[in-house]
């Protein structure tokens, strides 16, 4: 086994685990915690992939700012046993089961599916998700949805601007 | 093109002149002529004269229907400032921020009517969305609205997240964003062997479309959010959002029956009946008219589904009409039902006596969206119906939708009837003769499509 592939299983195990803390998590700061945890998992196979930007960008705006941004709005919210909603025992069950139909699916759809099989992820000699040529990507190809997503900003800052602003 | 980038751009102008104009009437004016503007743009790419030639990289695609599509949003969006403008400027005090949103969601919209490929598609929605959840929670005072702005946000990103998971399903097993790419070798009597990444991303995609339409299994937020959003934006998000919804969904679908195989038929019709169902037999109970209305708007989702269902020529024709037909209707009930002090089915009572001509418009709505002959509604329905007639083999639903449209007809008379023969004293808030002039212009136009259809859909193939 090549220390590739040791970290991969060692990442992966480590998101897999992560994940499933956020959600048994009873206390909400520890689960924006381990979504932290997550997130630097997959940074870490970012870089396995070769694709530093990318990693790094995860870990500033997601690791970084959007967490912290969590963090502020569950202390502000003060949550506590008491203030969560009673769940309905049947609701639960409904829950479990369409979510349990839907993962068995997904697996079903990893093992079968004939796309996958014979192929191998590019992990050192890939440079796709180097900064140089992601940006020539983004400006030749893809630079009409580049320059289209500024619209989706533009509403987005004015809706910011028309909820947050007192009247 | 031309209409993207001249929509995006009259946003950015209406956010300016809240700066310069304080008058809150002339900004509702600039506002109708920069759709005059859009509908111009948008015209001359009908006769491929563009303002700016960009080389897409064959991510946009442009078409007849597509930019014909754009210019009945276009009109519609254009009658309802003229007819609502006044009650947008009630709204709040950021009036030019809000005509801004509205040009941005047309951006959106002419995104989704030439989108090309799941990237655009995305990206589409997500501009037409975004901007709606802010108009929802705009009547911040409110509770209800409150409430509803963060309900459909929620549930609005929810459902995004699902749809990037399809993405990413189809992308993974096909390295690009362009659908029904894969492989599929169906020699006769054979199941196809379609890549099963394509079709589990394509039924995320299909979850996540349904939502934004507000189609069955998941349409709960809808009467929530119709109800609790601003009267004037639910006329907007009801109309306009919702039908370039169906054709943004119609497009992504058209050419993957033979993926998907016989048991997408099977999905949709369920789909179909479940909506009508629910829409139908719900609106029956309601005694709020603005919640009654909510729940015809998802009734009237599954006759619109009825164009995924078949995708044949008649079918496109019937979403272009029905488009038309169902934007008008609601429009001009909804720019009635604004008017009323009471929006319950009681607030109607005695309408007719005291405003007959809110009345009779408000009547030849009503009948077009339950589809009474000599109305634009009966053919919008009728192409509906005649197209699956025409791809032949199940009649039956055909049966089930006639029996709910005349089930429909029952909610929408009770309103009829309460303006016409219940006594009472309808309040109404102030009532200008140039808002009459344009309710009755509605009308007309309603009467007009329902006798001559074939003007309208004559316009498109030249």
């Amino acid at each position: 086994m090549s220390i590739t592939e040791i970290l991969f299983f060692f990442l992966s195990a480590l998101a897999i685990v992560s994940a499933i803390m956020v959600l048994v998590s009873k206390n909400p700061v520890y689960s924006v915690l381990w979504l932290v945890a997550v997130f630097f998992a997959i940074s870490g196979h970012y870089i396995l992939l070769n694709a530093q930007f990318l990693a790094i960008v995860n870990m500033i705006v997601y690791a970084g700012a959007i967490m912290v941004l969590f963090l502020f709005v569950i202390m502000l919210m003060n949550l506590n046993a008491q203030s969560e909603p009673q769940k309905n025992m049947w609701m639960k069950l409904a829950g479990v089961i369409s979510g349990g139909c839907f993962l068995m699916v997904l697996v079903s759809l990893v093992r079968q599916a004939n796309e996958l099989t014979n192929k191998k992820a590019l992990t050192v000699e890939g440079n796709i998700g180097l900064i140089k040529n992601l940006g020539k990507v983004l400006f030749s190809d893809y630079v009409v949805p580049f320059e289209i997503t500024s619209v989706l900003f533009l509403s987005a800052m004015v809706g910011a601007i028309v909820i947050g602003k007192k009247d | 093109m031309n209409a993207i980038i001249v929509s995006a751009l009259l946003g950015v102008v209406m956010m300016f002149s809240g700066i310069f104009f304080k008058n809150k009437s002339i900004i509702k004016h600039i506002a109708a002529g920069c759709l005059l503007l859009l509908l111009g743009a948008n015209l001359l790419q009908h006769y491929e004269i563009f303002i700016i030639k960009i080389d897409t990289h064959n991510l946009l695609r442009f078409e007849k229907m597509g930019i014909f599509f754009n210019t009945i949003t276009i009109v519609a969006t254009l009658i309802y400032v003229l007819l609502s403008g006044k009650d947008i400027e009630n709204t709040g005090v950021h009036v030019a921020e809000y005509f801004a949103l509205l040009f941005f969601i047309l951006c959106g919209v002419s995104i989704l009517t030439s989108f090309n490929g799941l990237l655009m598609l995305f990206l589409g929605i997500e501009i037409m969305s975004i901007p709606l959840y802010i108009l929802t929670g705009t009547d911040k005072r409110n509770l209800k609205s409150n409430e509803a702005a963060l309900k459909y946000f929620l549930m609005g990103s929810f459902s995004t997240g699902i749809m990037l998971m399809g993405i990413t399903l189809i992308y993974g097993g096909s390295g690009n964003f362009q659908i029904g790419q894969a492989v599929v070798s169906s020699a006769a009597g054979t199941v196809p062997n379609a890549s099963f990444l394509e079709v589990a991303g394509l039924l995320l995609l299909f979850s996540a479309m349904c939502f934004k339409v507000s189609a069955a299994p998941f349409h709960f937020w809808t009467p929530d959010v119709y109800d609790g959003a601003p009267s004037v934006f639910t006329s907007f998000m009801a109309t306009i959002v919702k039908v370039t919804g169906f054709y943004a969904f119609i497009r992504l679908f058209e050419n993957q029956n033979e993926l998907l195989g016989p048991t997408w038929k099977i999905i949709l019709s369920f789909v179909i009946i479940a909506t009508l169902l629910v829409g139908n037999i719900t609106a029956v109970f309601q005694q709020s008219v603005k919640r009654m209305l909510a729940y015809s708007s998802i009734a009237q989702a599954g006759f619109m589904l009825f164009g995924l269902y078949t995708s044949n020529d008649l079918s496109k024709e019937g979403l272009l009409l029905y488009s038309a037909a169902y934007c008008l209707a609601t429009i001009g009930i909804f720019a009635v039902l604004i008017k009323m002090k009471d929006y319950t089915l009681d607030g109607f009572n005695g309408l007719a006596k005291t405003q007959p001509v809110l009345a009779f418009t408000a009547t030849v709505c009503l009948m077009s969206l339950a589809g009474i002959p000599l109305t634009a509604g009966f053919f919008a329905k009728y192409y509906m119906l005649a197209s699956v007639v025409k791809a032949g083999g199940s009649l039956w639903i055909v049966i089930v939708a006639v029996l709910f449209a005349a089930v429909s007809v029952y909610y929408y008379f009770r309103v009829i009837q309460a303006m016409y023969f219940k006594e009472g004293e309808a309040e109404t808030t102030e009532i200008t003769q140039s808002f009459k002039v344009g309710l009755v212009f509605v009308a007309i136009l309603i009467v007009l499509i329902g006798a001559l259809p074939s003007v309208l859909l004559n316009y498109f193939y030249f």
